[in-house]
C-alpha cells in the first residue's frame, strides 16, 4: 500500500515534525486532552522592589530633549543596567539562557514594566467616559469603549508584554559596539577636499572601499571637490531609541545618524545629486575608518537605505567570535546602520518641494517637478526633527508607544515597511504620522488623536485616517502648507508635515499606497463585527502568502520591467474593472561589499504581480470601448490596444470600438491572454516570454466545471414538482410549503446532479412537504408516521394520474426506529432528476418532546424519542432552512459553491467524508464567505478553498465553537452569538471529555450548534481533519506558489489497518457480469430492471452503513463516498486483549493467559475481515490488511 | 497487519462453561486467507427457567452472516446430527451491553421491539410494514438460543462439540449452506433496493390495517379510561387518569395561564418604580460586567495554556 510520492501526510511528516505525532490515525487515538496538563504555571515574580520600579518606569522623561547620544548611553543604560541587576539577583540562571529564550526573566521585565503603567492608563481611559457607569472593582480594567471588548484588551495586553522592547544581550551588545563606533568615527582624521576622480582613486588603493555613487554617478570633470571632516554630530536615531519596535524582530536595528558639517556643502549642492554624492563620499570615509579600526569584529557592507538608490548606507553586523572553549559563539543578532545626514538648515526648504524640479535636464531649464528626489533629501535634513517629534509624543501621550508598536505589527504582518519595495509605509512612517495627527489634521487644524486615547483607540483612528481619507487625491496636511502643496499632489499619497515642510508618505507606491487602505478599510471592518474577535487576524496572521490574498499571480524578471510604474498603471487600464486589485510585490535591495561598485537597484529578482478578479466579470470575451463617434477617445483606445481593438457593430445598433478574447475554456484563460497581449505589446516580447503566469489550478479538479450552472436543471425540476403537487385536486389537506432539503438543490453536491438518464443513475434530493394544520391526525408517533404513508400514497396516486413524465413511488426506511419517519415518495421525473419527499408533521415535535419529560417511560424508550427527536429537528427544521441560506449565499458569492464543493472533495479525498457532516462543510466554506477576516470574501475557489483550509487548520473546536451568519443581513445579533457560546460551554462542561459532542457549528438558522455533530464525528476524526489541515497549511506555506494543487489531496492508505478496496459494481458502474452462472436467483433479475428502479440505489453506502451497525463499537470506518472506492479501518484500541467474558461486542479468540489460570479474549482481526469480505462478495475488489 | 494470535498463543477449548468450538472459514477471492471463528456454546441456565430450557443450548459470538439453515446444518452435518426446533438470533440491537444470557422470546424470530411500540403491539402484528431485506444480519460477537427437538439432543450436541473442540477437528462453516442462502453482496443490496419499494398496493393494505387496528385500540382504551375514571377500585378509590372533559390539552393550558399570570403580575409594577429597584438593577448590570471580565481573563487564561503566548505569527 504506498501513497503516491507527492503525498501530502507523508511531505508533511518529514517536513513539520510537530504535526508528525498528530498524523496517524493510530496515534490519533491516543490523544487525549493533553494539553490540559502541560505544566503551564510560569512563576511571575513580582519581587523587585517599588523604588526601582518607578525608576525604570521614568527612564523616558529622564532623556532629555532629542535624545541625544550621550544620555542615552550613559543615564539610561544606568539605569537599564540596574533593572537588569535586579533580575540577575532574583533569577539567576535564566540570564544564561539564550536572550530570545522566552523564560522567567522575560516575564519580569514585563511585567515589572507594565504593572504600574497599566494602572495609570486604565485610570487615563475612565476619565473621558465618566458618563458611563464604571464598575471601580477591578481598578477600572472593564473597558467601557476604549477597546473592543474586554477580551479584545486582555489580548492587546498580553501582546504588547510580548512584544515591548526590553533590555537583553543583544541590545547591551549593540550599545557597546555604539559607543565603540562613535569613538572610532569622532576620531577618524578629515581628508582634504579632491576631486571626484582622485577621491575615488585613493579611497579605493588606501582602504579599498568604493564611493557607491548613485546613479547616474558624477561626470569625471566635476568642477564641485568632495571632502571629509568630522561629523557635527552624531545620534543614535529610530525605533531602537524610542523604544517603538517589536522585540519579535529577528535582527535588532539600530539607526545611528552621522550629521555632515555644513561646512561641506554649497549653496547649490541640492542640485543635480551634489549632496548625494557628497553623501556618498562622506559614508565611504566613514566606512574606511570602521573597516580600519574594527575589520576584525564587525562585518561591513553597504545597502541602500530604505532601497532609496540616492542614499547608501553603512550596515555594521558584528561577526562570529571564538568562545573562551575554542567554540565559535554565534554572533548577537543587530545591526547598525550607519545613516550620514545634514542640518535642517543646510538647504532652503522651499526649493525642496514637492512641485520643484532639483535634477536640471541638460538641454532646458522647466523640466518636471522631481518629488522623490527632493523629499529623499528632505528626510536627510529632518533626521533629528523627526527623532524629536516621535519622542514628544511619546512623552505627552501615554499609549504612543504602545500604538506604535501596535501599528508596526498590523504592517508587518500585512507586508508593508519602510523600503520601498516593501510599500514605504513602515514603522517610522506610523509613528511620525500619529505624533502628527495628535498635533493637527482634523477640521480647522485640530487634532485627530488625543493624547488621553487608549493604545487601540490610537491605533484605530489612525486606521481610520487611512481608510477615509483618499490622500492621493486629496493631502493630509498638518500644521501650515507653503502655498502649492495641494496642487502638487499628482496621484501618489500626501501626508504634508508643514512644520518640517515634508511629505510623509515619499516613498509609498501607488499599488502600496491602495493596499494600505484596502487593509485599513477591512481591519476596521473587522473590528466592526461585534461578533468576531478581530484579534488574531488583526495582529497574529501573517498576511504574505499570495495563494491566500490573490487569486492569480503573474510572474516576471525584473530586468524586462525596468518601469514598474508605467506596468502598474497599462495592466491597471487594460484590464478595467476584470479585477479587483493589482498588487505588486517588488524584491528587496541586495546589500553589497565595500569594494564593490552599487548594483543598480533591484535589477535582480522577481517581480511579483497579485491579481484579485472580479469573479463577475473576469471572463467575459467581449469588451465595449468608445463609441465610433468620439474620435479621440478612440484613437486612444486604438493606440492603447493596437491591432487588437476592432471596430463592431453591436445588436444595439451601436457602432464602437471593441475588444474580442478567445474564451478561456480551451487554453488560456482571458485574463491571461489580455495581461499577455498588453505586457507584449506595451513592455517587450521578452517579457511576455519569460512572464509566467499562475491561473486557478484547483478549479479544473472539479468536474464538470465551477459554474452553478450545472445545477439549473435540478432547480428548474424542483420548481415543477412544486407546481406539480401543489396543482393537484382533492388532496385530504391542503398543500402549505414544499421545501428543498438536499445539498444539490443549495448547489453544494460534489457532483452536480446527472441530467441525462442512464448515464449515471441520480442521486434523489431530499424534499419536505408540509400540509396545513388539521385535528384529524392520529396523536401517536407510530400511528403519524403510518398516515404519513398513507397521505404519501394518496399524492402518489393522483400524481401518477395528473403528471406526464414523472414515476413515483413509496420507499420505505428506518426499519428499526417505527417513531421516525417510516416511508417517502420517491418522485423520478423523466429528463432525469429525482427527488425523495417526506411529509413535515408539526405535531410529532410535541409528542416527542412529551415523551422525553415522561419519567414513567424506560430509559431505553427516552432514547429513541431523543434520537426521534434530533431527527425531527435536523430533517424537518433546520435542513430546509440551511438548504435556503446556502443557496441564497451561493448565488450572492459566485465562488462559494465550487469551493464549497472543492472542500468537500478534500474532505472525501482523505476518507472523512463519513464522519464529518457535509452541512458542516458548508458552514466551515460559508464562513470563509460571510466572516473573511482579514480578507476580503473570495473571488476564486483557490482563494476560498485555501482559506478554508487555512483556517481549519487554526480552528481550536475544543474552545471555540463554529459560529455562521447565513443570512448576509446581519441577522444574527450578538446576544444570539453570546447564548450559543453558553451552550457551547455547557456543553463543554457536561462532556469534557468530548465523547458526544466534538464539532460544535452554529448558524443563525441553528442555534443549536449540535444538529448535524451530535456523536459524529468523534474526537480522533477531528483531531486527524485538524492534523491533516495542519499539514496542508504547512505546505501551501511552504511551497507558496509552487503548491501542487493534487497534492494537497491524496493521503497514503498505509495509515489504517486494513483497507477494502471496492469494486466497480459499488459504484453502480457495470451491470454484475453473469459469469457465476447463478442467474436462476430472482435477485440478479433486479438488475436488469429499467432505470427508474435503479435510482437512488449505492451499495457502497449501504454496505458502509452496515458495517458501522455491525463492527462499529470495534472498528473505526473511514470512507470517501464516491471519491475515492475504499473503505478503511482501524480497530479500536478499546479490544485490546482482556479476560473473557460473553458480552464482548465482537468476534474474539479465547487465548490460554500466560499464568494458565484465566482465558484472555483478544480480538479475532482474521475472522472478522474474512466476515466483512463474506458480506461484501462482489463488492469487495480486495481485502488490503 | 498482526498476525493472527493463535499462531503464537495456545487458544483454549473452553472458557468458564463455554465449549470453544472452532470454525474454519473458507478463503474468499477478495480475502483469500483461511481465518478460524471461535464459537462459545453452553447448555443454556437463564435466570428465569422456563420449559424449554433444558433442551436449549447458548452460543456466544455467532458469525454475523448465520441464518437458521447454517446453525442448522452445522449441528446435523458435522456435530452429532441433533435436530433443531428453532435458533433465536439475539436481536436487541443496543448500543453496548446486551444482557446474557438472553431468554428465549415468545414472539418467534421477530426482533425485539422497543416499548414505546408496545403499546400498539396488537396493531403491529396485523399492520405490519414489509420487510425490506431478505436476509439479516447479526451484530458482531452476538449471540442466539438453539432450541432442540428434546433434551437428548441437545446434550448429544454438546457433546459432540466438547469432542471436536477437544480433539481439535475442523469444523467447516457455510461452505454448502451459503449457496442455499440467500446472496450475499450486491445482489442482496440490489434485494433490499427493491424490496424498500413495496408494492404501493400491499402497503396501502398494511396502512389501512394498521390504522384500523389503531383506531380500535384508541377507542378501547377511552373506553377503559372512561370506566377507571367513574369506578372505584376495590379499596374505593377512583384512579385519576387523563383526559377527563376538557380534553388532553387542559396540563398544557394550565401551564400556560400561570405563566400568564406571573408576567401580569411583573407588568403590574414597573420596573422602574422603586428607587430600589433603579439601584439594584444597576448594581447587577455591573456585577455583569465584572462577571464578564472576569470570564474573559479566564478564557484568556486558558487560551494561553492552549496555544502559548500571544505573539505576531
Amino acid at each position: 500500500m504506498h501513497g503516491g510520492p507527492q503525498s501530502l501526510v507523508s511531505l508533511a511528516s518529514r517536513k513539520v515534525p510537530v504535526t508528525i505525532h498528530t498524523l496517524s490515525p493510530r496515534e490519533i487515538w491516543d490523544f487525549d486532552l493533553t494539553y490540559a496538563h502541560t505544566p503551564t504555571d510560569r512563576r511571575v515574580n513580582m519581587a523587585v522592589p517599588a523604588s526601582k520600579r518607578r525608576k525604570i518606569e521614568h527612564e523616558s522623561s529622564e532623556e532629555d530633549d532629542g535624545a541625544s547620544f550621550a544620555s542615552f548611553g550613559e543615564s539610561d543604560s544606568e539605569a537599564d543596567h540596574e533593572a537588569e541587576q535586579d533580575v540577575d539577583v532574583d533569577n539567576a540562571n535564566d540570564l544564561e539562557g539564550d536572550v530570545s529564550d522566552d523564560g522567567d526573566e522575560e516575564e519580569q521585565a514585563t511585567g515589572r514594566g507594565s504593572a504600574p503603567k497599566q494602572s495609570r492608563k486604565a485610570q487615563n481611559e475612565d476619565r473621558p467616559k465618566s458618563q458611563k457607569p464604571v464598575s471601580a472593582s477591578d481598578g477600572g480594567a472593564l473597558t467601557a469603549g476604549s477597546f473592543k471588548s474586554n477580551m479584545f484588551r486582555l489580548q492587546v495586553d498580553e501582546l504588547l508584554q510580548q512584544i515591548r522592547p526590553r533590555r537583553g544581550k543583544r541590545e547591551e551588545s549593540a550599545e557597546q559596539a555604539l559607543h565603540a563606533l562613535k569613538r572610532t568615527i569622532e576620531g577618524s582624521a578629515p581628508r582634504p577636499a579632491c576631486s571626484v576622480v582622485e577621491a575615488e582613486r585613493e579611497l579605493l588603493t588606501s582602504s579599498k572601499v568604493t564611493i557607491p555613487f548613485p546613479n547616474p554617478r558624477p561626470p569625471k570633470d566635476a568642477k564641485y571637490k568632495l571632502e571629509y571632516a568630522k561629523p557635527a554630530n552624531i545620534n543614535v536615531v529610530g525605533s531602537f531609541v524610542l523604544k517603538t519596535s517589536s522585540r519579535t524582530k529577528e535582527t535588532l536595528d539600530v539607526d545611528m545618524s552621522v550629521t555632515m558639517p555644513s561646512s561641506l556643502f554649497q549653496d547649490k549642492d541640492y542640485l543635480n545629486y551634489r549632496y548625494f554624492y557628497k553623501r556618498a563620499y562622506y559614508l565611504a570615509c566613514i566606512a574606511a575608518a570602521v573597516q580600519q579600526a574594527h575589520s576584525g569584529e564587525y562585518d561591513l557592507c553597504m545597502q541602500s537605505f530604505r532601497d532609496d538608490g540616492l542614499k547608501p548606507v553603512l550596515v555594521i553586523a558584528p561577526k562570529e567570535s571564538l568562545g573562551r572553549g575554542g567554540d565559535i559563539k554565534p554572533a548577537p543578532n543587530w545591526r547598525i546602520n550607519v545613516l550620514p545626514c545634514v542640518g535642517a538648515d543646510v538647504f532652503p526648504a522651499d526649493k525642496l518641494l514637492p512641485s520643484r524640479n532639483c535634477v536640471r535636464p541638460a538641454e532646458h531649464a522647466g523640466a518636471e517637478p522631481t518629488p522623490s528626489y527632493n523629499s529623499s533629501l528632505r528626510a536627510d535634513m529632518l533626521m533629528a526633527q523627526s527623532l524629536k517629534l516621535v519622542h514628544s509624543a511619546a512623552t505627552t501621550c501615554d499609549a504612543f508607544r504602545d500604538a506604535c508598536m501596535l501599528g508596526s505589527t498590523w504592517l508587518r504582518q500585512r507586508g508593508l515597511g519602510s523600503s520601498i519595495s516593501a510599500g514605504g509605509v513602515g514603522n517610522f512612517e506610523w509613528a511620525a504620522l500619529m505624533a502628527l495627527l495628535l498635533q493637527g489634521g482634523g477640521n480647522n487644524g485640530k487634532p485627530i488623536l488625543s493624547e488621553r486615547y487608549s493604545s487601540y483607540q490610537l491605533f484605530k483612528a489612525s486606521l481610520q485616517v487611512f481608510a477615509m481619507k483618499d490622500m492621493s487625491k486629496q493631502a493630509v496636511i498638518i500644521g501650515q502648507a507653503a502655498g502649492d502643496v495641494r496642487a502638487a499632489a499628482t496621484g501618489l499619497p500626501m501626508v504634508w508635515d508643514g512644520a518640517r515642510s515634508h511629505n510623509l508618505l515619499y516613498k509609498v507606491q501607488p499599488w502600496a499606497y491602495l493596499q494600505l487602505r484596502r487593509e485599513a478599510r477591512n481591519t476596521l471592518e473587522m473590528l466592526g463585527d461585534q461578533l468576531y474577535d478581530g484579534f488574531d487576524a488583526t495582529f497574529i496572521l501573517r498576511l504574505n502568502n499570495p495563494l491566500l490574498c490573490t487569486d492569480r499571480v503573474l510572474e516576471l524578471s525584473v530586468e524586462t520591467v525596468k518601469d514598474q510604474r508605467k506596468l502598474y498603471d497599462i495592466l491597471k487600464q487594460g484590464l478595467g474593472d476584470r479585477v479587483n486589485q493589482l498588487h505588486f510585490r517588488l524584491p528587496s535591495g541586495q546589500s553589497w561589499q565595500l569594494s564593490a561598485a552599487a548594483p543598480e537597484y533591484a535589477s535582480r529578482g522577481i517581480l511579483q504581480i497579485g491579481i484579485v478578479i472580479n469573479p463577475k466579470t473576469v471572463d467575459r470575451t467581449v469588451d465595449h470601448g468608445p463609441t465610433a463617434e468620439n474620435k479621440t477617445e478612440a484613437n486612444s483606445f486604438r493606440k492603447f490596444w493596437g491591432e487588437k481593438a476592432e471596430l463592431r457593430r453591436f445588436k444595439d445598433g451601436s457602432i464602437s470600438e471593441s475588444l474580442v478574447w478567445a474564451s478561456g475554456e480551451a487554453g488560456q484563460s482571458v485574463l491571461e491572454q489580455i495581461v499577455r497581449f498588453l505586457i507584449k505589446r506595451h513592455v517587450s516580447e521578452a517579457a511576455e516570454a519569460a512572464a509566467s503566469f499562475m491561473s486557478d489550478a484547483f478549479s479544473p479538479m472539479l468536474r464538470p466545471g465551477v459554474s452553478n450552472a450545472t445545477f439549473q436543471p435540478i432547480v428548474d425540476a424542483f420548481k415543477q414538482l412544486e407546481t406539480d403537487v401543489k396543482g393537484l385536486e382533492d388532496l385530504p389537506l391542503s398543500v402549505r410549503q414544499i421545501m428543498p432539503a438536499d445539498a444539490q438543490l443549495r448547489y453544494s453536491s460534489i457532483q452536480p446532479p446527472a441530467t441525462v438518464p442512464n448515464r449515471h443513475r441520480p442521486m434523489p434530493a431530499d424534499v419536505t412537504i408540509q400540509f396545513e394544520g388539521s385535528a384529524r391526525w392520529p396523536d401517536e408517533l407510530v400511528a403519524i408516521q403510518r398516515t404519513k404513508i398513507a397521505f404519501l400514497l394518496n399524492i402518489s396516486d393522483k400524481m401518477r394520474e395528473a403528471v406526464n413524465g414523472a414515476t413515483t413511488r413509496i420507499g420505505l426506511e428506518n426499519r428499526d426506529h417505527d417513531i421516525l419517519n417510516q416511508g417517502f415518495l420517491e418522485i423520478v421525473y423523466d429528463a432525469g432528476p429525482a427527488f425523495r419527499m417526506r411529509v413535515h408533521h408539526d405535531r410529532e415535535q410535541t409528542l416527542l418532546e412529551r415523551q422525553l419529560k415522561d419519567k414513567s417511560l424506560a430509559p431505553s424508550a427516552k432514547e429513541a424519542a431523543a434520537v426521534g427527536l434530533a431527527t425531527f429537528k435536523r430533517n424537518y427544521l433546520r435542513t430546509p432552512g440551511h438548504t435556503q441560506a446556502i443557496a441564497g449565499l451561493c448565488s450572492r458569492y459566485p465562488a462559494l459553491s465550487a469551493t464549497i464543493r472543492l472542500t468537500k472533495k478534500w474532505f472525501c479525498s482523505h476518507l472523512l467524508a463519513y464522519h464529518i457532516p457535509e452541512e458542516v462543510v458548508e458552514l466551515m466554506v460559508a464562513r470563509t464567505f460571510v466572516q473573511p477576516w482579514p480578507w476580503q470574501a473570495p473571488s476564486s475557489v483557490q482563494t476560498g478553498f485555501l482559506r478554508t483550509l487555512h483556517w481549519l487548520s487554526r480552528w481550536d473546536w475544543r474552545a471555540e465553537p463554529l459560529i455562521v451568519d447565513l443570512s448576509g443581513s446581519a441577522e444574527l445579533k450578538q446576544y444570539d452569538v453570546q447564548s450559543i457560546k453558553t451552550r457551547f460551554e455547557a456543553w463543554r462542561k457536561l462532556d469534557p471529555s468530548m465523547n458526544r459532542i466534538v464539532l460544535f457549528a452554529a448558524s443563525n438558522i441553528d442555534t443549536d450548534g449540535t444538529t448535524y455533530t451530535d456523536g459524529r464525528p468523534s474526537r480522533v476524526i477531528a483531531s486527524r481533519m485538524t492534523a491533516l489541515a495542519k499539514a496542508a497549511s504547512a505546505q501551501i506555506e511552504e511551497l507558496q506558489l509552487s503548491l501542487e494543487p493534487a497534492s494537497l489531496f491524496s493521503s497514503p492508505l498505509d495509515d489504517y489497518d486494513f483497507v477494502l478496496h471496492l469494486s466497480a459494481v459499488a459504484w453502480g458502474g457495470n451491470k454484475r457480469s453473469s459469469s457465476k452462472g447463478r442467474t436462476a436467483f430472482k435477485n440478479l433479475e433486479l438488475a436488469s430492471l429499467d432505470d427508474t428502479s435503479s435510482v437512488g440505489f449505492d451499495p457502497a453506502a449501504l454496505f458502509l452503513d452496515e458495517l458501522q451497525d455491525l463492527y462499529g463499537s470495534a472498528v473505526l470506518f473511514f470512507s470517501g463516498g464516491a471519491e475515492r472506492p475504499v473503505i478503511a479501518g482501524l480497530w479500536n484500541p478499546q479490544t485490546a486483549p482482556r479476560s473473557w467474558k460473553v458480552n464482548l461486542a465482537y468476534s474474539t479468540v479465547p487465548v490460554k493467559a500466560a499464568n494458565a489460570e484465566g482465558v484472555q479474549a483478544r480480538i479475532n482481526k482474521d475472522a472478522i475481515l474474512s466476515e466483512i469480505a463474506r458480506l461484501g462478495g462482489d463488492l469487495i475488489e480486495r481485502v488490503v490488511a | 497487519m498482526v498476525p493472527m494470535p493463535s499462531k503464537h498463543h495456545a487458544v483454549a477449548n473452553a472458557v468458564n462453561e463455554f465449549t470453544v468450538l472452532p470454525l474454519a472459514l473458507p478463503p474468499t477471492s477478495s480475502f483469500p486467507k483461511k481465518a478460524t471463528h471461535y464459537l462459545y456454546l453452553r447448555p443454556n441456565a437463564p435466570k428465569l427457567p422456563t420449559a424449554d430450557t433444558p433442551r436449549e443450548v447458548f452460543l456466544v459470538n455467532v458469525p454475523v452472516d448465520s441464518t437458521e439453515t447454517h446453525i442448522r446444518a452445522l449441528f446435523a452435518g458435522q456435530l452429532g446430527g441433533s435436530r433443531i426446533d428453532r435458533v433465536d438470533f439475539e436481536g436487541a440491537r443496543a448500543g453496548k451491553g446486551i444482557t446474557a444470557p438472553v431468554t428465549s422470546v415468545k414472539k418467534g424470530r421477530k426482533r425485539k421491539r422497543t416499548d414505546a411500540e408496545g403499546n400498539v403491539s396488537t396493531a403491529e402484528e396485523v399492520g405490519k410494514l414489509p420487510e425490506t431485506w431478505d436476509r439479516e444480519l447479526h451484530r458482531s460477537g452476538g449471540t442466539a438460543i438453539v432450541t432442540f427437538v428434546d433434551k437428548a439432543s441437545s446434550d448429544l450436541a454438546m457433546k459432540e462439540a466438547r469432542k471436536a473442540a477437544k480433539a481439535g477437528q475442523e469444523i467447516q462453516w457455510s461452505l454448502v449452506i451459503e449457496a442455499q442462502a440467500k446472496l450475499l453482496g450486491s445482489a442482496r443490496y440490489t434485494a433490499h433496493h427493491s424490496l424498500a419499494y413495496p408494492d404501493s398496493a400491499v402497503l396501502q393494505q398494511s396502512v389501512d390495517d394498521f390504522m384500523t387496528a389503531f383506531s380500535a385500540q384508541e377507542s378501547a382504551r377511552s373506553r377503559a379510561l372512561t370506566k377507571q375514571r367513574s369506578v372505584p377500585d376495590s379499596d374505593g378509590f377512583v384512579t385519576v387518569t387523563r383526559g377527563g372533559r376538557a380534553g388532553p390539552a387542559r396540563e398544557e393550558e394550565a401551564r400556560e395561564k400561570g405563566e400568564e399570570l406571573k408576567k401580569r403580575e411583573k407588568q403590574r409594577v414597573g420596573e422602574d418604580f422603586y428607587r430600589f429597584q433603579t439601584r439594584e438593577k444597576r448594581k447587577a448590570e455591573q456585577m455583569d460586567l465584572v462577571k464578564g471580565f472576569e470570564e474573559d481573563r479566564r478564557r484568556l487564561e486558558e487560551m494561553r495554556k492552549r496555544r502559548g503566548k500571544v505573539r505576531p505569527e
